[in-house]
C-alpha cells in the first residue's frame, strides 16, 4: 500500500487530517451560560435589594460567585480529564480565563480596600468581561462573541456617566449581550455541528 | 529538481498521524485511532517509528486504571513536516508548469 502512495495522496491526507483536527475547535457555550446567568442574577438581585433597602444587598455576589467558581472548577477538571485531544485553542482559553480570574480578584480587592470606587470597579469588570469574550470570539471565529465584547466596552464607558446604582444594570446588560446571547448561539451551533 | 520526500512521512498512516498532531497540543492514542481509521497494531507500529525518529513524543500513563498513551509532535517533527510540505509544493509547481506547456 505504501508503494502506491503518491504526492497527491500526501496532500490529500494532510488536508483531510488538518480539517479534522480543526473541527475539534468547538465550544458548547456551557461556561458562558453558567457565568452569564450567575452574574445576571447577582447584579439584578443586588439592584433590587438596594432598592428595597436591605443592608447586605451585596450578599448575592459572594454566594453566587463562589458557587460558580466551584462549579467551573469541577466542570473544567472533568472536561480536561476526558478530552482525548488538546488543541491550542483549549490552552489559550485556559490561560485567558485564569488570567481573567486573577485580574477580577485584584480589581475586587482594590475596590474593597477603597483604592478605587465600586463604580470604577464595575466599569473595569465590564470592560474585562468584554476582553474575555472579544478574544474568545476571535479564536473561535464567532462574531456574536466579538460584537458582545465591543458592546461591553461601550457599556463600561457608559457606566462612568450614570448614577452609581445603575452600574449594576449595565453589568446585567453586558452579560446578556456578551455572554448569554452568544452562549445560546454557540450552544445551537455546537448542536448543529454534532449532527454533521 | 524535486527535493526528496522524507520516506518516514511519505506513508499514508504516518502522514495521517503527523498531520493530526501538527494542529493540536497533544492527542491520545484513541483519538488517533478514531481519526485515522487504522488498526491498533498498525497504529502502534507507526507511532513507534515516528517516536524512534524523534518526530513525536509518546507519554504513557494511566486513567482510571487503564493505560493512556498521549502523543505530542516535537520541534524536529514540525521541521520534518514543514520540509515535507515544501517538497510537495515544489512537486505540484513543477507538475502545473508541465500541464501549461
Amino acid at each position: 500500500m505504501e508503494t502506491t502512495f503518491t504526492e497527491q495522496d500526501g496532500l490529500k491526507v494532510i488536508t483531510e487530517m488538518i480539517e479534522n483536527s480543526r473541527a475539534k475547535i468547538r465550544d458548547n457555550g456551557f461556561f458562558y451560560l453558567l457565568w452569564g446567568w450567575l452574574v445576571l442574577i447577582a447584579g439584578l438581585s443586588n439592584f433590587i435589594l438596594l432598592i428595597v433597602g436591605f443592608d447586605k444587598a451585596w450578599l448575592p455576589w459572594p454566594v453566587l460567585m463562589i458557587g460558580g467558581g466551584i462549579a467551573t472548577g469541577i466542570a473544567g477538571y472533568r472536561l480536561g480529564k476526558n478530552a482525548r485531544v488538546k488543541t491550542f485553542f483549549d490552552i489559550a482559553m485556559i490561560y485567558l480565563w485564569n488570567g481573567f480570574l486573577v485580574l477580577l480578584l485584584f480589581i475586587l480587592f482594590m475596590a474593597a480596600r477603597g483604592v478605587i470606587s465600586w463604580v470604577a470597579s464595575n466599569a473595569i469588570i465590564i470592560a474585562i468581561y468584554g476582553l474575555g469574550t472579544f478574544v474568545s470570539g476571535g479564536l473561535l471565529k464567532f462574531k456574536p462573541l466579538i460584537i458582545g465584547g465591543v458592546i461591553s466596552w461601550a457599556l463600561a464607558i457608559i457606566t462612568l456617566f450614570i448614577p452609581d446604582i445603575y452600574s449594576l444594570l449595565t453589568i446585567a446588560l453586558s452579560v446578556i449581550i456578551s455572554y448569554l446571547i452568544p452562549g445560546y448561539l454557540l450552544k445551537s451551533r455546537d448542536k448543529k455541528l454534532s449532527h454533521v | 529538481m524535486f527535493k526528496d520526500l522524507d520516506p518516514l512521512l511519505h506513508s499514508q498512516l504516518r502522514l495521517q498521524i503527523m498531520s493530526l498532531l501538527i494542529g493540536v497540543e497533544s492527542a491520545e492514542f484513541t483519538y488517533l485511532l478514531e481519526e485515522t481509521g487504522a488498526t491498533r497494531g498498525n497504529l502502534s507500529v507507526q507511532i513507534s517509528k515516528l517516536k524512534d525518529a524523534e518526530y513525536i513524543d509518546v507519554k504513557k500513563s494511566f486513567r482510571k486504571n487503564y493505560p493512556l498513551t498521549t502523543c505530542t509532535i516535537t520541534p524536529k517533527g514540525v521541521e520534518a513536516f514543514e520540509k515535507y510540505v515544501e517538497a510537495l509544493q515544489d512537486y505540484l509547481k513543477v507538475n502545473k508548469e508541465k500541464v501549461k506547456k
